[in-house]
This record gives structure tokens, C-alpha cells and sequence, in this order.
């Protein structure tokens, strides 16, 4: 009695495993995505981030996007019906939408979703100049359009227009611009730039940083600190994707088994979930485990136990013969900075002691070990470059001479003795980081190699921050003397990158180095107003030049992104320019029954 | 109070030469104070951030407990960590001990009046709020300062040694040598340091030690969360190294640290035992007589 008991436990048991554990999922195809950080706010107006942009770009809708698969990357509408019609001198742009609808929200009169028009848009891009907004975007636009700072500074009244943006009816937006600005495209596609419905915002008021309704592909069903969960929005309709259109190559892209998804509409998943594990060994964990989340960017610890080498980079056959991989740069990059600002290390009244700070500059610049920094943290997968034109940009310049970057510490000590400085002489510096194991190794590294030349260690001093939010402050207010900058570019153009050096930037712009040349300033506003092209690309360089001769960074490095996810998703991540816009193309295979 | 010392002491060694545990730990404990010694003298371990060969070196002739991630010595790391605990140790076990001595000893004296009113209040506020919480809020709060992380130690770790000498204090005022000692006119603060504290030197001795070791073990907890020690070399920031570590099957950093961190708090704790063993008047063969 007792036996045929305990096995009918056994089989019950194994029946109930079975169902939980092996066949289709309940929820339908579902993908577990991971990413290593919290989304601060859901609202666009607040999507500086990636985490941010990750969802932000799959609840609402951009009016541009980047095509899926082409590299280097390929603008493309999206909310909007087909690339703008621009005025013969660069500043009117006409912009046509297409048919889209909101998804239901409680917002809306009835409940339901309503139909996305040009008024939407306007109110939009309108609502980062009001103060209450407290927009970290709209730098983007700052006197740019034509009226739009004035009517954020006249109370941004909801009644009064805005000569330079205007719907001129429902499907379509007009804007004016103060000078061409051809990027204005590029920031259209950025999530800072998505199309939010007012009722919803003035629904939920500070709550839509949490409660965002939009009209992208998902809708979200929850959201906490540790992952977000969304569902397809049944209203969105875009026509079928087109693997094509969207820069399919069979050589690169073939064995990710992408074409099954052609000609399908998406989304393709019944439910989404994004993971915030920010502990890289969790990330891990929760990968390698096959339990948890279905991807994983791998972090620069493990490489040695999934690459069997890293020139030329080469997986271990049992990581080849388990996930999918993807290996890719970023766009973006990482250098340090001088704050120029500071007498000290920069800028002087005084001429002869400005150029013995450029040489203290181009000392430490030259102490400075790319190589180490790479191998060390980066397990040699970075690729260090002279500048801030990072390789995946046309304007990049392969042939620049590399002693920008070059580990020379013979030349650092002859610098300093040239220009008279002494161990006693040399100024105590103030290194900034945000608070981490790995950031204080980076200090620990920076501090050791410039002891190297002279410089007495306890004259290079630590100051460490909680947060992001902190350090960044810290720059803008002047507290730290040497830091570390990673910079991601929200759209494939140089000018992205340099306008970190363009004066009128200057913190608490994006310019935290305090950079100030004249000359600099001009070659960057005669490269504004131009298009795509040598001219342009010809001033960009110039640009880089001027910075690396005076110093002003210690740079830069861009990294590999190495991804991993399990076969049974079908996809190609990429993280870069716009968080997870691919996430709209992901699907997963059932598993046999 | 000399003769006191000299009467513990006496009792000490006895009692420490009868128990080869106690009397192991206490080398050990030496050792240890010998290798911050050799830091502090510039001796050994002053190299502890330079670059001194290959990131992750296995051990050998130069490096005998291999390098770390950025290519520095373990060992020099490890010694001077050592260093850096006993700093932390003796001075908060100092400080914390002479504040709850001072404070216990006017609670306990005082304790029909304000002053120990006003003293359990604050007593009772600092303990109720979590440790680990107030000292990671004080130290963050006072975050760049080179002695936060000793001035929140100080601030949360007196409390328990002033509820102890006051304890004691209101047990020994009641007894006839301070009787009179009042009767005689002595002030209240004359009796309080010159008849009182030196008769709670056994629990101040005892909670110094025990404060010493809890320092140690804050210190390294603060370092591991990244709001302990500012510039200098810590147990803890080589676990938190030895935890990245991990990920890439390196076990140097975190072995090394752990080890030094065991063998320090395992021998002062044994020390610590014996010495309240040794100190305590209930572990006595004959009572403890309080002097005057």
C-alpha cells in the first residue's frame, strides 16, 4: 500500500515537473532579456539612458528608427510615413505621419487607445521646454527651432504656438529651424524624441515615469525594481517585416535563422521581460543556468572562460555549441579628462605657465598605459584610438599618428623636466570616480603608472562618488581635477562625440572639460549647418586634431560588446545608439512538445 | 589602579599559562601586531599599490602569494591591510572605551538625575537604530573625510561599554569606600575617575578588546561595500576585488584576504575569552575587591 502510494507521489511529481518545466510556455513565446541597470523613468522626456532607452523605444514610437541589420547604421522611418521634406536652405522641415494608434490605457475617454496625430508630436517635442517637465533632452533642440525656447521661457503656455512647430494638420508636422541642423533626423529617432499622448500625462502626472502609454509595439503590464514585463500593444500595425529592407546579409547574418522571420508582422513575442541585474556574476548565473534570462552582454571578467582567444577572438567550442554569439563594437567610447577650468592642470593667465601645464597635460597623457588599461579591464578586446572619433564613424581617421596613445614614459619625465617641474612643484590632483571595485583598480592603475614618472602618489587623490549622479556633478561643479568618461553616441555623427570640446558647452553642458578654443568653436559651428559629406568630414578631423594637440584628453578606447543568448531566439542585440529597438524583432522558437 | 593592572596582569599570565589556546592566540595576536609594526617602520609592505609584475601571477620566489588583477603583490597588499586594522582597532577600541567609560561612570553615578537620563536616551537612540545602517549612513554622510569611518565607529560602538560601567558603576557606588569618599567631600568628578573608572578597568579592558575585533570586522564589511577606508590598502577592498576576481577563476586576492582576516579575529577572540575568563570576579577563586 505504502509503495504503490509513494509511486503514484513519484508520478505525479513527474507529471507536474514535466508541465512546468519542459514544453510550451503558458504565457506563449516569451523572452527574458537582461540588461545591467534600472531605467531611472519611463518617460521620454527623461530617456537619457540606455536602460531607459530599452524601453522607452518599444513602448512609443519614434518618428525614425535605424534599420535592424545595416551597418554602419541606416536611418529609416518610422512613425513617420517617409523621410521629411526639407526646404531648399536646410531649415523647414515637412515630416508625414503614419496611421498609428495609442494603446489602451485608462487615460483615454473611453478607455481606449485613440489615434496618433501631429498635435501629438508637437506636444512632445513642446513639453521639454516647459519647466515642469524637467527635461533632460532638450538640449537636443536648444535654439534650434524657431520659438520653441522662448515659449519655455514665456510660461510654456499650452494655447500659445510655436511659429517654428506646428501641425499643419492630423498626419502632418512642420518645423522650423533658427539654422540647418542636419541631425535634426538623427534626434528624432532618439527615444528622448518619442510621441507621448497628453491625456496620459496629464492623467498620471509624475506617475508616467511609471505608467507610460504609448504607441510602439508593447505595452507595459509591470514594472519594479527588478524587471519590467510587456505585452504586445493590439493596436500597433506596421506593415511585415522586411529582412531586406532591414539589411539582411546571409553571410553575416544567416546562421542567427533570422529568415523565418521575414514577411511576418511583429512583434512576434506574447510577452516581454526585461531584466535589471546590474551584479555582472548574477547576470551570469542567470544565463549560463538556461533558467533564468535568455541573453547576456558578456562581462570582461568572464571572457577568459567563454573566448578560447581574443586576437582574432575565438569562443570555446562549448560556448560555439550551446548559444548564439554576436561580437561588436560600441558606439561610443571611453577617455579621460582634464578639467581645464582648473589653473592648476589647465588653463593660466599666464603664458609661460599654460604651456607648462600643457606639458604637465601631455606628460601625464604620455604616462598613461592604453595597453595595460585594455588587457587588464577590457581583456584586450577594446581598441584604442587617438581621439574622439571612434573607428565605427566614417570621419575616423586609421592613418592618425598614435602618440596621443602611446605608453611613453620617457617622454612624460622629459616633458616635465623641460618645462621645470619638480616632485615638490607638481600639483595635487583630484581623481574622480563613482564608487566600485573596478574604479578604484582603474585609479589604483592610473595613480601607480604616474608614479612611475615622478609624480608622487599622494599628490594624485581619490574622490569617490555613490552614484553616477554624483560623479557627474562633481565635474560640473568643478570638485574633481581628473576623470573618467564614457560616452555613448545617440547617433552615428562625429559631431556627437566632439561637441564634448565645443565652448559654448561648457559643464554643466555636455563640454565637462571646460575646453575652451576659439578656433576649435569656429570649425565647429562652420561643420553644423553642413551635410553629410569630405567638407564635413575634413572639418570633424581638423577638430579631433585640435584637441589631441592641446591635451585636453587622455583618449580613447572603445569597447567589444560581446553577446551570448540561447538558440531557441531568434535575433540579432544590439544595445548601441538605441538601446533595444531590435527587441520589437525577437522571437523564440517553441520548444518540441 | 597601577596595582590593579599589575594585579590583572599577574592573574592574566597565570591564568594563560594554564591554557595553551589562550596562550597560542596570544602569539598569534603578537604576530600580527608585529607585521602592522613592520608596515607602520616602512619595513615591509609600503609597496602595496605599485605595479609589481603581471596581472594574476601564480605564486613564486617574487611574488610569494601572486599579484592581483592589476599585476600587485597579494602579500604586500595583505600585510599592509594589517597595518590598516590595527589603526582602525586600536584607535576606535581607545577612543569607544574611554567615552563609555566616562559616560557609564556619570550614568551610573548619576543615575537618580538628568545626566543619566539625557545619557540613556542617547544610548537608547543609537542602539535602536539597525548598526550596519547607522554606520554605513554615518560614514556616507561624512564621505571623503579621512575619519569617517572611525568617527562613525567611535559614535555607535560606546554605547554597549557605557551600559556595562554603568551597571558596574551603580553596583560600586553603593559600597562603603565611596560612601566615604563623599562623606569626605571629594567632588563627584574626583570620585567618579579616581575611585570608580579604575574599579571597571576589568570590563574596559575586556570591552576594549572586544571592540578592537568588532572594528576589524566593521572596517572590512565598509571596505567590501566601498564606504571604508579612503586611500590605503583594506581586507575588505581585497574580497571585493577577490569577488570580481571570481568570475575569471581567480581565487588569490579573495583567499589571501580572508585567511589574514580569520586567523586575526579568530585569535583575538580567543584572547579575548581568556582575558574576561581571567578578569571576570565571577570566574574568581576569591572575590574581587574593589580598591579605592
Amino acid at each position: 500500500m505504502f509503495i504503490r502510494q509513494t509511486r503514484a507521489l513519484i508520478c505525479l511529481l513527474l507529471l507536474l515537473s514535466t508541465a512546468c518545466g519542459g514544453g510550451a510556455d503558458p504565457e506563449g513565446t516569451v523572452y527574458r532579456h537582461a540588461i545591467d541597470g534600472v531605467p531611472g523613468s519611463l518617460d521620454p522626456a527623461h530617456a537619457a539612458d540606455v536602460y531607459a532607452s530599452t524601453l522607452v523605444v518599444n513602448i512609443f514610437d519614434t518618428l525614425y528608427r535605424y534599420r535592424y541589420l545595416a551597418r554602419p547604421y541606416e536611418l529609416a522611418p518610422n512613425l513617420a510615413e517617409d523621410f521629411p521634406e526639407v526646404s531648399e536652405d536646410g531649415r523647414v522641415f515637412t515630416i508625414r505621419l503614419r496611421a498609428a494608434r495609442f494603446a489602451d490605457d485608462p487615460a483615454f475617454a473611453d478607455g481606449r487607445g485613440r489615434p496618433v496625430t501631429a498635435a501629438d508630436v508637437v506636444f512632445s517635442l513642446r513639453r521639454h521646454f516647459d519647466p515642469a517637465t524637467r527635461s533632460q533632452g532638450a538640449w537636443l533642440w536648444r535654439d534650434r527651432i524657431v520659438g520653441l525656447d522662448a515659449w519655455g521661457r514665456d510660461g510654456a503656455d499650452p494655447q500659445a504656438e510655436v511659429a517654428g512647430l506646428q501641425a499643419l494638420d492630423d498626419r502632418t508636422v512642420r518645423i522650423e529651424l533658427t539654422r540647418p541642423y542636419p541631425q535634426l533626423v538623427n534626434t528624432l529617432a532618439m527615444a528622448l524624441s518619442a510621441i507621448v499622448p497628453p491625456e496620459a500625462v496629464a492623467h498620471y502626472g509624475r506617475e508616467f515615469s511609471v505608467r507610460p502609454v504609448g504607441s510602439g509595439p508593447f505595452q507595459l503590464l509591470s514594472l519594479d525594481e527588478t524587471r519590467a514585463v510587456l505585452k504586445p500593444n493590439a493596436h500597433f500595425d506596421r506593415e511585415p517585416l522586411d529582412l531586406t529592407a532591414e539589411g539582411f546579409d546571409p553571410d553575416r547574418h544567416g546562421h542567427y535563422g533570422l529568415e523565418a522571420l521575414d514577411g511576418r508582422r511583429y512583434p512576434f513575442l506574447d510577452r516581454l521581460e526585461v531584466h535589471f541585474i546590474a551584479e555582472p556574476a548574477t547576470r551570469w548565473n542567470s544565463f549560463f543556468s538556461g533558467r533564468d534570462v535568455d541573453n547576456v552582454m558578456l562581462p570582461p571578467e568572464q571572457a577568459v572562460r567563454v573566448l578560447e582567444s581574443t586576437h582574432p577572438l575565438v569562443f570555446r567550442p562549448q560556448i560555439e555549441r550551446d548559444f548564439q554569439t554576436h561580437v561588436g563594437r560600441e558606439t561610443g567610447l571611453v577617455l579621460y579628462g582634464f578639467n581645464m577650468a582648473n589653473p592648476e592642470i589647465g588653463y593660466h593667465a599666464d603664458p609661460e605657465r599654460d604651456r607648462a601645464n600643457h606639458a604637465l597635460r601631455c606628460a601625464i597623457r604620455d604616462a598613461f598605459d592604453w595597453a595595460a588599461r585594455n588587457r587588464v579591464f577590457y581583456q584586450g578586446l577594446g581598441e584604442v584610438f587617438p581621439g574622439v572619433i571612434p573607428p565605427f564613424l566614417d570621419e575616423y581617421e586609421p592613418d592618425l599618428p598614435t602618440e596621443s596613445i602611446d605608453h611613453d614614459p620617457a617622454l612624460a619625465r622629459q616633458r616635465l623636466a623641460d618645462h621645470g617641474w619638480t616632485a615638490e612643484q607638481l600639483p595635487v590632483l583630484v581623481y574622480g570616480l563613482e564608487s566600485s571595485v573596478e574604479r578604484r583598480q582603474m585609479f589604483e592603475q592610473f595613480r601607480a603608472q604616474l608614479a612611475a614618472i615622478g609624480y608622487p602618489p599622494e599628490k594624485i587623490r581619490r574622490a569617490a562618488f555613490g552614484s553616477f549622479g554624483e560623479y557627474h556633478r562633481a565635474i560640473i561643479n568643478g570638485q574633481v581635477d581628473l576623470f573618467l568618461l564614457g560616452w555613448t553616441l545617440a547617433y552615428p555623427d562625429a559631431q556627437y562625440s566632439l561637441q564634448l570640446f565645443f565652448g559654448p558647452n561648457a559643464a554643466p553642458g555636455a563640454n565637462l572639460f571646460n575646453y575652451a578654443n576659439p578656433e576649435f568653436d569656429e570649425a565647429f559651428r562652420r561643420a553644423e549647418p553642413l551635410p553629410q559629406g569630405p567638407e564635413r568630414s575634413a572639418l570633424y578631423r581638423d577638430l579631433n586634431r585640435l584637441v589631441l594637440d592641446d591635451c585636453a584628453m587622455i583618449g580613447s578606447l572603445t569597447r567589444t560588446r560581446v553577446h551570448l543568448w540561447h538558440p531557441r531566439v531568434r535575433m540579432l542585440p544590439d544595445r548601441e545608439v538605441l538601446g533595444g529597438y531590435f527587441l520589437r524583432f525577437v522571437d523564440v522558437q517553441e520548444p518540441p512538445a | 589602579m597601577s596595582s590593579l593592572v599589575v594585579q590583572s596582569g599577574r592573574r592574566l599570565r597565570g591564568r594563560l599559562a594554564g591554557e595553551p589556546v589562550g596562550f597560542l592566540a596570544l602569539i598569534v595576536v603578537g604576530a600580527y601586531a608585529l607585521v602592522a609594526c613592520g608596515v607602520w617602520l616602512g619595513w615591509w609592505g609600503s609597496e602595496w599599490s605599485a605595479l609589481a609584475g603581471p596581472g594574476w601571477a601564480a605564486p613564486s620566489a617574487e611574488h610569494w602569494l601572486g599579484t592581483n588583477r592589476l599585476g600587485q603583490d597579494i602579500l604586500a597588499r595583505a600585510l599592509a591591510a594589517t597595518a590598516t586594522a590595527f589603526e582602525i582597532g586600536v584607535l576606535v577600541a581607545v577612543v569607544t572605551t574611554a567615552i563609555g567609560g566616562l559616560a557609564g561612570g556619570l550614568s551610573g553615578y548619576f543615575s537618580d538625575g538628568w545626566p543619566d537620563e539625557v545619557l540613556l536616551w542617547l544610548m537608547g537612540t543609537l542602539d535602536a537604530i539597525p548598526f550596519y545602517l547607522l554606520v554605513a549612513a554615518l560614514a556616507f554622510a561624512l564621505h571623503g573625510h579621512p575619519w569617517a569611518m572611525h568617527l562613525a565607529m567611535i559614535a555607535t560602538f560606546w554605547t554597549t561599554t557605557a551600559r556595562l560601567v554603568r551597571a558596574e558603576t551603580q553596583r560600586i557606588r553603593r559600597l562603603p569606600f565611596i560612601e566615604a569618599a563623599r562623606v569626605a567631600g571629594l567632588l563627584p568628578r574626583s570620585i567618579i575617575v579616581r575611585h570608580i573608572l579604575p574599579n571597571t578597568a576589568h570590563i574596559l579592558l575586556v570591552q576594549a578588546t572586544l571592540v578592537f575585533i568588532a572594528a576589524i570586522k566593521v572596517e572590512v564589511v565598509l571596505s567590501f561595500l566601498g564606504i571604508g577606508t579612503q586611500d590605503s590598502i583594506s581586507w575588505g577592498v581585497m574580497i571585493a576585488e577577490g569577488a570580481q576576481d571570481i568570475l575569471a577563476g581567480q581565487y588569490g586576492n579573495f583567499v589571501v584576504a580572508s585567511l589574514f582576516l580569520f586567523g586575526l579575529v579568530m585569535a583575538f577572540s580567543l584572547f579575548a575569552d581568556q582575558l574576561q575568563d581571567s578578569l571576570d570576579p565571577r570566574t574568581q577563586d576569591s572575590r574581587w575587591q574593589p580598591h579605592g
